[in-house]
């Protein structure tokens, strides 16, 4: 089958007749998140299969790595995932730290703790936001929005920018909270809560929302596993796994906080609507670590002494975080000079893409948005 | 017959009741303070004056008090920025003949500005930049060949003094951890 040709089979077998069309959803689709494109065989409402056509946000970031060498390539990995790019920011400091043998000084850790979890709230709530326009309801989108828009004036404030941050280094982070930045985010966490809870009235406990969402597109444990599915999407499966409890980085050990899953409390286990529900609940477990974090940072620098001539010795490291959208892994391989070897990431979009072809049978053809949207595809991050 | 009847009412009831619930928070909304702003023009102050001290906007340079040490060239990733400095050999001064930073590619992200020793180069708060052609968006800084900035121990020059108290200002934010070393090492 050609993946661009529109080919229509005519099933002749009596009866009524039908026709298996061939559509084509994107790369311009408003649900699609970025460029995405989907070739949908269907067959009237039903989808016979949704076939994932990737590649159209392609920027060869891990290329210019190779060109812009260790400190230059900061910057662009607030490309990668522009909607949490401080995760990405994070996973190159670390993959370069390894590699180089620089020790992050503990406050510059906790600074960089904040600055991700920050950006995991408000990552979270456009993932939600968005969920719930693609399915049709637009007042809470604007209700995520909102405080989406208090965490960017916050990070703002921290590393001047709103969406690239380009707010740590590796060794640390850029530069230290600026003075009163703990009462403006706690501050911010308080008035938080009651809208999270008037969220719940708005959207969670909405009957029809619930109903639009439970027992769509299931992913079982096993099925979540094989198609190495990470973060939030393999948690909503009932698969309580998550680097930073797993396999501790940073200063995750010294923070307690509950790992969420799907509990199927609208239908099934791993349905759209755990998928949705592990992401709200985590972020609250993200405020109980930035709170603990405010209490618990220590004085001292933010950043370790890196020359700014960095040449790691030769070798290769790899690292994994976890990111909004799941475990992140950065590979880097230097050959003791200026500029990276080769980079890799290895994001949770690109496997969250990979099985939506798996779950689309079957499906209504309305029901491919909410996949992708309770997926929590972010383009960019599965091209890169 | 009337179970499946049951359900029925049961389920339009049910749908009524959340509309009704949605409603009420969504009108809830009428009588709270509005979060949104009226931009460009009916904000009480400019947008670029409420930004905070660290926002990344347009480059600026202050020539009077840029040393020509070409710090903030090589820092930046993509060579938006063009210096030509040299030595005169007459008066043995280094002669900035040219400092370009090409707006159109620079992506903001403060690379160039931790570098630099006296804060010459820097952010401002300015991020309208939209224009019509993109050679417009090359901001040439050297309108003739000036004389770089000698570092003295106390700024008695009370044109230059004010300007370099806010490059110095700058670097208490800004200046990266880093360069202590790298100017021990350059020493
Ligand atoms: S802000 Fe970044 S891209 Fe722009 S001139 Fe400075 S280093 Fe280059
Ligand atoms: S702007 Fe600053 S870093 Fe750039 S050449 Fe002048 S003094 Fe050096």
């Amino acid at each position: 089958m050609s993946i661009a040709g529109f080919e229509v089979e005519v099933d002749r077998g009596g009866g009524l007749e039908t026709e298996e069309m061939t559509l084509n959803m994107g790369p311009q689709h408003p649900s699609t998140h970025g460029v995405l494109r989907f070739v949908v065989k269907a067959d009237g409402e039903v989808m016979r299969r949704a076939i994932p056509d990737v590649g159209y946000l392609h920027r060869s970031i891990e290329k210019i790595s190779e060109k812009v060498g260790w400190h230059g390539f900061m910057p662009y990995t607030d490309r990668v995932d522009y909607v949490a790019a401080m995760f990405c920011n994070q996973g190159w400091g670390m993959v370069t730290e390894k590699l180089a043998d620089i020790e992050v000084p503990k406050r510059g850790e906790y600074c960089r703790v904040i600055a991700a979890e920050l950006n995991r709230i408000s990552s979270h709530l456009l993932s939600i936001g968005t969920m719930i326009l693609d399915i049709g309801a637009i007042t809470p989108f604007f209700h995520a929005f909102r405080e989406r828009e208090k965490i960017n004036d916050l990070l703002e404030e921290l590393c001047g920018a709103r969406l690239t941050y380009n707010y740590m280094r590796i060794g640390g982070v850029a530069w230290d909270l600026p003075p009163g930045y703990e009462e403006s985010v706690l501050a911010f966490l308080s008035q938080l809560e009651p809208m999270l809870d008037e969220f719940n009235t708005l959207v969670s406990d909405n009957t029809l929302f619930r109903g639009r969402c439970a027992k769509v597109a299931t992913i079982s444990a096993e099925q979540a596993i094989s198609y190495n599915l990470v973060g939030p999407n393999l948690r909503a499966s009932g698969v309580r796994y998550d680097v930073r409890r797993d396999e501790p980085y940073s200063v995750y050990p010294e923070l307690e906080f509950d790992v969420p899953i799907g509990l199927g409390m609208a239908g099934e286990v791993g349905d759209s609507f755990d998928r949705y529900w592990v992401r709200f609940v985590e972020i609250k477990e993200s405020m109980k670590i930035l709170r603990q974090c405010f209490r618990q940072i220590p004085a001292g620098p933010v950043v370790a002494k890196v020359p700014r001539k960095l040449k790691p010795q030769e070798g290769d490291a790899q690292i994994r975080i976890e990111s909004a959208r799941g475990d992140m892994s950065w590979y880097a391989v230097s050959d003791g000079s200026e500029f990276p070897y080769r980079c890799k990431v290895r994001t949770g979009s690109f496997a969250a893409m990979s099985i939506i072809e798996e779950l689309s049978p079957g499906l209504m053809l309305a029901d491919l948005v909410t996949v992708i949207a309770s997926l929590d595809i972010v383009a960019p991050e599965v091209d890169r | 017959m009337a179970t499946v009847l049951n359900q029925y009412v049961r389920n339009v009831f049910d749908t009524a009741a959340a509309v009704f619930e949605g409603m009420a928070v969504t009108c809830s909304h009428f009588v709270r303070t509005p979060s949104t702003i009226q931009y460009p023009d009916r904000t009480d102050v400019r947008v670029q004056d409420t930004l905070p001290y660290r926002y990344r906007g347009i480059l600026e340079v202050d020539l009077e008090i840029c040393t020509g040490c070409l710090a903030c060239e090589r820092a930046c990733p993509i060579d938006c920025i063009v210096i030509d400095a040299k030595k005169d050999k007459a008066t043995k001064q280094m002669m900035l003949n040219r400092f370009d930073i090409d707006i159109a590619k620079c992506m903001y992200c403060g690379l160039c500005s931790e570098p630099c020793p006296t804060g010459s180069i820097h952010h401002t708060p300015e991020f309208e930049g939209a224009d019509y052609s993109l050679e417009s968006m090359l901001r040439r800084f050297v309108k003739e060949p000036v004389a770089a900035y000698k570092p003295k121990k106390v700024e008695d020059d009370p044109k230059i003094a004010p300007i370099l108290e806010r490059g110095m200002k700058y670097l208490d934010e800004f200046a990266a951890a880093g360069d202590e070393i790298e100017a021990e090492a350059e020493a």
